[in-house]
């Protein structure tokens, strides 16, 4: 991990929210989707605590964020800060997603707005010539992943619950064909979303077996190397720190004892 | 220039550097932020410690509030069986002196772990976390325990509200020096944290960062005032080196530093410098 101070040098217009690019390559160099950036601005002493961000783009010198249109002050500093900032980052936090090896058949399955961390998966197992299929459930069209954002060879499936999009409703139900062609899964949402993945699995292939499915954990980290133990959750039958076992975990191991 | 922490004590507790890493601020020894290294400070002061392994608090854990944070781990730990098996190998290789906090949630245990923790040779010193709300009467009996059970230097943490009151006390049942001191108590909400039933999470726990500063500076000259003629160490909401500086200036011989490790490691590395020259 490091501290890092990064330059914005892009800020994009993404629906509701905003894209920001920051440069700093040696911490880019270091970034694998799913893993966590903890950003510090100008912003003065209030608020205290950096933002946890995952990033939703990474190439070889920057990695790009998500700012979503939120009242936090630290969000909102961001919005507004001018290209050249600098920003202090502490990173990369945790574990990220794993590709399989080889050419697989990947599922990546997101609701809301903590889908965006799969964007960088989709494009590497892509490039990797990986068979993609992306399921995005948000509230409305507004917030889904523009479908220009994904490779053209990536099949895309949405669900909206205001049923401006795609499928009206919830997203997992229409998923069974497709959890059952996946040699893999990999998911980001809401806690509460995974139980209901993880029936979906169990359902489509009769069990959950460890190394199918990973998951990104919901997580705001404090220090990010183990030590202040405030970003510990209750998994794998233990309470243990999403820094270091996560944030991307196996979801047996999410789902464990609940 | 060496510090002495425990100068009655026959084993001492000397120290290169007046900056110490608080309670916690690097886990057991194994959680380094990054550009931090032990050889930054004159000793630190592991995360509590207790008998048997404790899960802690449920999460959430964390809240913000102005100026800085609150925490509550609920002295989460695997034991010390774990700690000495797993860290406790180590710290002799980070090559300055270690000091083991016992845990505020557990004072009847803490003789027992005196005793291992002084038979396993490994640490340079203890740091008994006085809990809240205690008599004069339970810290001198806490406190002198420990003393019968371990040769060992001991610092006794107390409260910053309670500080003057208990001060005395924990010099007169032995300890050794006196860290000034535990932040106080507040409540907040758990930023975007939502129970299954769509209430708030709240979180109770020692205020960091700071704003605990005003409440360390003045438990600390309230303390130096009553001339106990021990060390005493400031702890709580150090930012700056000027802070640093003022708490050493009222009577303070070192100064701990915990959440600025977490928040901003590039500032330690900052005051540790100018505390060196």
């Amino acid at each position: 991990m490091l501290q890092i101070t990064a330059e914005l040098i892009d800020r994009q217009l993404q629906g509701p929210g905003q894209e920001l690019r920051l440069r700093a390559p040696e911490l880019a160099q270091q970034l694998s989707p799913g893993q966590a950036v903890l950003l510090r601005g100008g912003w003065g002493p209030e608020p205290h605590l950096r933002r946890t961000f995952h990033p939703v783009a990474i190439d070889g010198e920057s990695w790009t964020i998500r700012v979503p249109p939120s009242g936090d002050r630290a969000h909102a500093w961001l919005r507004t800060a001018p290209l050249g900032a600098e920003i202090d980052c502490l990173g990369p936090v945790g574990r990220g997603f794993s590709l399989p090896s080889g050419p697989r058949n990947l599922l990546c399955i997101g609701q809301g707005e903590p889908a965006w961390a799969l964007l960088p998966l989709i494009l590497l197992a892509d490039a990797r010539r990986a068979a993609v299929t992306f399921a995005m459930q948000s509230h409305s069209y507004r917030d889904l992943i523009p479908l220009h954002r994904l490779p053209a060879t990536v099949e895309y499936r949405v669900a909206t619950l205001d049923g401006g999009r795609g499928d009206l409703g919830r997203l997992l139900p229409g998923l069974a064909e497709a959890l059952r062609w996946a040699d893999a899964v990999a998911a980001a949402g809401p806690a509460d979303f995974y139980e209901e993945l993880a029936g979906a699995i169990e359902n489509s292939r009769y069990a959950l077996n460890r190394g199918f499915a990973q998951a990104l954990h919901p997580t705001t980290f404090l220090c990010g190397v183990g030590a202040c133990q405030a970003c510990v959750a209750d998994i794998a039958g233990g309470r243990r720190r999403v820094c270091l076992r996560g944030p991307v975990f196996d979801l047996v191991d999410l789902v464990a004892g609940r | 220039m060496a510090i002495e922490l425990a100068p009655k004590n026959k084993q001492g507790l000397s120290l290169h550097s007046p900056l110490i890493a608080g309670s916690g601020a690097v886990g057991f020894g194994d959680a380094w932020p990054p550009g931090l290294r032990p050889e930054l400070f004159g000793a630190l002061v592991t995360a509590p410690l207790t008998l048997h392994p404790v899960r802690g608090k449920a999460p959430p854990r964390l809240a913000e509030v102005p100026g800085g944070f609150l925490l509550a781990t609920g002295d989460h730990n695997p034991g010390y069986r774990r700690v000495l098996r797993d860290n406790a190998p180590d710290w002799k290789r980070l090559g300055v002196p270690v000091i083991v906090a016992l845990a505020g949630s557990a004072p009847a245990d803490w003789p027992r772990l005196a005793e291992h923790l002084e038979e396993a040779g490994v640490a340079a010193g203890l740091e008994l976390a006085v809990p809240g709300n205690a008599t004069r009467a339970e810290v001198s009996a806490w406190v002198s325990a420990v003393r019968r059970a371990s040769t060992l230097p001991q610092l006794a943490r107390v409260q910053v509200a309670e500080a003057e009151m208990l001060a005395s006390a924990c010099v007169e049942a032995g300890a050794d020096a006196l860290v000034i001191g535990m932040p106080p108590l507040a409540m907040a909400r758990a930023a975007g944290e939502v129970t299954g039933a769509g209430d708030v999470a709240w979180v109770e726990a020692p205020l960091h960062g700071p704003g605990a500063f005003p409440f360390t500076l003045r438990a600390l000259r309230a303390v130096e005032a009553l001339g106990l003629g021990v060390p005493l160490v400031a702890s709580g909401g150090i930012q700056r080196a000027e802070d640093a500086r003022r708490c050493l200036e009222i009577g303070a011989v070192a100064v701990q530093v915990r959440s600025l490790l977490w928040t901003d490691p590039a500032a330690i590395v900052a005051l540790a410098r100018a505390l060196a020259s």
